[in-house]
């Protein structure tokens, strides 16, 4: 014990600098979404490999659930268009360019979740795309290498997306408070809004990520907090994100331009 | 608390405030100074090193908090105290640094030569730290070298003002 002791009097200054460095190098990496990314993605990189490997034997075992969506979804399809319709009629310019991709890893444990998915930038995928399912959105992509990317889930704290509400097309942002991976809330909606339970909430057009009209889910509660002019509107999510396999990429293909419109001096 | 003491502190919240109030708001050239680092270079040799590393670790994290870079400025600021003992030896000669009571001897005692040496190894060694791990990657490698000559540049020409006004009485 009093050797120990000893140690650690010998040894005070080069262990003071030692825990400061490790704690400033924790906060680094914890506090920096920018850092924490890169980590993630360094460890991702390496295990990407095993997970695809993965995901290819166990897809199998998942085909049956696959199926039933895609029959769900193209009955949804089928319905909502019909071919004597022109859809012509108006002229509209193209924004959106889609892509199908796979999902490798996905979490819904932590605070801040990240997705992994099969392709990256050789697949045209590039940071900043939006990830949806037919149910609704997943996610933003925030990295990308030559055949992986990754995705700042809905389910992460960081994450704000812009959301309205059908009926009234009142807008507001969704987040996650982190304790339900079902339930998102939706804030800022204006407390002269007229919202009832079951609405639906769907992507409003302000971001040039997503599309318009993707919806996400329906309120499932709201309040109005004392003293506030907005809800606090709890939406649970059409889609379980924890079981999502096969999901569309969403390319803005005017983001560039929209960008260098709003930021001229970048 | 003893005049040492007092001084290192009074010294701490000064270049604390003016990095935070002033020179996080100037941009020369598109880099702002980073005044703070004078508080390491002028620190006193024979202060207790673990209380140091403590006073450089604060220092970080204020200004972190202030500049929402969490831990980026603590983590070099770290680095550039333990480096700074070399930085001494190489650039005064070997001397002994207990013996050395005031900083204010070593910068009175020795030449323009000498102190700009040490000045330009303690910021260029600072600033490499601090960009490189802000940008985190080696593709940015041209815009690290690029910003860390030009902060040095600047930092060391307004910190060097700062040190002759502060050691004005001893310098003569």
């Amino acid at each position: 014990m009093r050797k120990i002791i000893d140690f650690l009097i010998k040894k005070i200054h080069s262990l003071t600098f030692t825990f400061l460095i490790l704690s400033s190098a924790v906060l680094i990496i914890d506090k920096n979404y920018y850092h924490n990314s890169k980590f993630n993605f360094f460890s991702n990189s390496l295990i990407n490999i095993i997970l695809e490997k993965k995901r290819l034997f166990t897809e199998y075992f998942e085909l049956k659930s696959i199926n039933e969506r895609l029959i769900d979804e193209n009955n949804f399809l089928r319905n909502n268009y019909s071919p004597n319709i022109d859809l012509d009629s108006i002229k509209t310019i193209n924004n959106y360019s889609f892509n199908t991709a796979k999902i490798i890893s996905n979490s819904i444990k932590f605070s801040k979740n990240f997705i992994t998915i099969n392709k990256g930038f050789n697949d045209n995928i590039e940071i900043d795309d939006g990830i949806i399912t037919n149910n609704g959105v997943i996610g933003i992509v925030n990295n990308t290498s030559p055949k992986f990317a990754t995705i700042i889930s809905i389910l992460n704290t960081d994450l704000i997306i812009n959301a309205r509400i059908n009926r009234t097309k009142h807008f507001g942002s969704l987040r996650w408070d982190a304790n339900n991976p079902r339930i998102l809330t939706l804030y800022d909606v204006p407390k002269n809004a007229k919202i009832k339970i079951n609405d639906t909430i769907e992507t409003g057009g302000m971001s040039s990520i997503f599309p318009e009209n993707i919806p996400i889910g329906k309120i499932d509660s709201f309040t109005l907090p004392v003293g506030s002019n907005y809800y606090e509107i709890s939406v649970k999510l059409f889609e379980d994100i924890g079981s999502i396999q096969n999901v569309y990429v969403v390319k803005n293909n005017y983001k560039n331009e929209i960008k260098n419109l709003e930021n001229p001096n970048e | 608390m003893n005049n040492t003491n007092l001084l290192v502190f009074l010294r701490f919240l000064l270049i604390v405030t003016s990095q935070i109030l002033i020179f996080n708001n100037v941009l020369f050239f598109g880099v702002s100074p980073n005044i703070y680092l004078i508080f390491l270079i002028i620190f006193p040799l024979n202060y207790n090193k673990s209380l140091m590393y403590l006073y450089m670790f604060f220092t970080g994290l204020i200004l972190d908090l202030f500049s929402n870079s969490y831990g980026i400025i603590t983590f070099s600021l770290l680095i550039s105290s333990l480096l700074r003992i070399y930085f001494l030896k190489f650039s005064f000669g070997h001397f002994d640094a207990s013996k050395v009571r005031k900083t204010a001897d070593y910068i009175k005692e020795t030449s323009l030569y000498q102190k700009l040496t040490f000045l330009f190894l303690m910021y260029l060694t600072h600033q490499f730290f601090l960009f490189s791990i802000e940008a985190f990657s080696i593709e940015k490698f041209n815009w690290i070298i690029k910003k860390t000559l030009l902060s040095t540049i600047i930092s060391i020409i307004l910190s060097y003002i700062f040190i002759l006004i502060f050691f004005k009485k001893n310098a003569r």
